[in-house]
């Protein structure tokens, strides 16, 4: 909304310096105003704030805008979870260890169902701590 | 299971506690508990509210445990395991108090029933529920009776019986 109101006043000293003062073509470009304003915010919003996960059964990476602000790979965690965040919105909490270090993915601001998508990664986390501690064939001298 | 922790995940207990974090099959020692959640008990809310909160509301950490125990005999002396579970975290973690829900597959025994109603420690809130003939029993605390008010289990179960405590 700020930004279609930005445009109506860009496009209207623009026509104030050409001299378009009243009538119908002053009504149709401020009509402008609504897809130009439109179209600037989200582009704004595509290059600074849009978040994006892609993940596969190995690795997640999260682009915020523009920027990959997070890459990881699911081996390195242990215990995942669901965090509320100042909102109410939740988001994943990716443990390394059970009191460790953490990584937060910031699902709420994407379409996917919080409760699947940490059942999913949790998937695969314990397959990866399943995997780790089967134990190894060793034959005895 | 998943729609109990959706009710919590959209605030079924913010006038009890401000529950912020949930972990699914959690391990400790034996037990695995189908649904963790930490938090306490100052809520977070806006501007007022949230002001309200920070003067008056005491900020102890809490937290809610939920056992699914399928279809196996749910004993008291299974009951009194789970429970030792709980008293070892809350002890572990200095919290306040804390929520245990036990679900079953199977009818509840009236030794259950008798045992979880006449449970009145106020550090640990009681709910034995059956998600099969959908009976649900609270202890005699308040921590307890505030399963059956705030949490919405009955909701979650699609209960129609009354409560008894």
């Amino acid at each position: 909304m700020p930004f279609v109101l930005l445009s109506a006043l860009v496009i209207n000293a623009i026509l104030v310096n050409y001299r378009v003062i009243g009538g119908p073509l002053k009504i149709l470009f401020l009509g402008g105003a609504f897809p130009v304003g439109f179209l600037v915010g989200r582009l704004i919003y595509a290059r600074r704030s849009h978040v994006e996960i892609l993940f596969d059964d190995t690795s997640f990476r999260v682009i915020k805008g523009s920027r990959e602000t997070q890459t990881g790979s699911w081996r390195s965690f242990r215990l995942v979870s669901l965090v509320l965040d100042q909102l109410g919105k939740p988001n994943l909490r990716l443990y390394r260890s059970s009191k460790g270090d953490y990584v937060d993915l910031p699902i709420s601001r994407t379409n996917a169902d919080p409760q699947r998508f940490r059942d999913y990664v949790q998937t695969l986390i314990s397959e990866v701590g399943i995997k780790e501690t089967t134990p190894q064939v060793v034959e005895a001298a | 299971m998943d729609a109990f922790e959706s009710n919590l995940l959209h605030g079924a207990s913010r006038l009890i506690a401000d529950l912020s974090e949930f972990f699914r099959d959690y391990k400790v020692d034996d037990t695995t508990f189908a649904i963790y959640a930490k938090g306490n008990t100052r809520n977070k809310g806006l501007f007022l509210s949230r002001f309200f909160a920070w003067t008056v509301l005491p900020n102890y950490p809490v937290s809610l445990f939920c056992v699914d125990e399928g279809k196996s005999l749910l004993s008291t002396e299974k009951l009194r395991m789970r429970m030792d579970t709980v008293t070892k975290v809350t002890d572990r973690d200095e919290l306040k108090w804390a929520w245990l829900v036990v679900l079953s597959n199977r009818a509840l025994s009236p030794q259950i029933v008798s045992f979880v109603s006449r449970y009145d420690r106020k550090e640990l809130g009681l709910a034995v529920a059956s998600t099969t003939s959908r009976q649900i029993v609270l202890s005699n605390n308040q921590v307890g009776r505030s399963i059956g008010k705030q949490l919405k289990l009955r909701k979650a179960l699609g209960s129609n019986r009354r409560w008894i405590s």
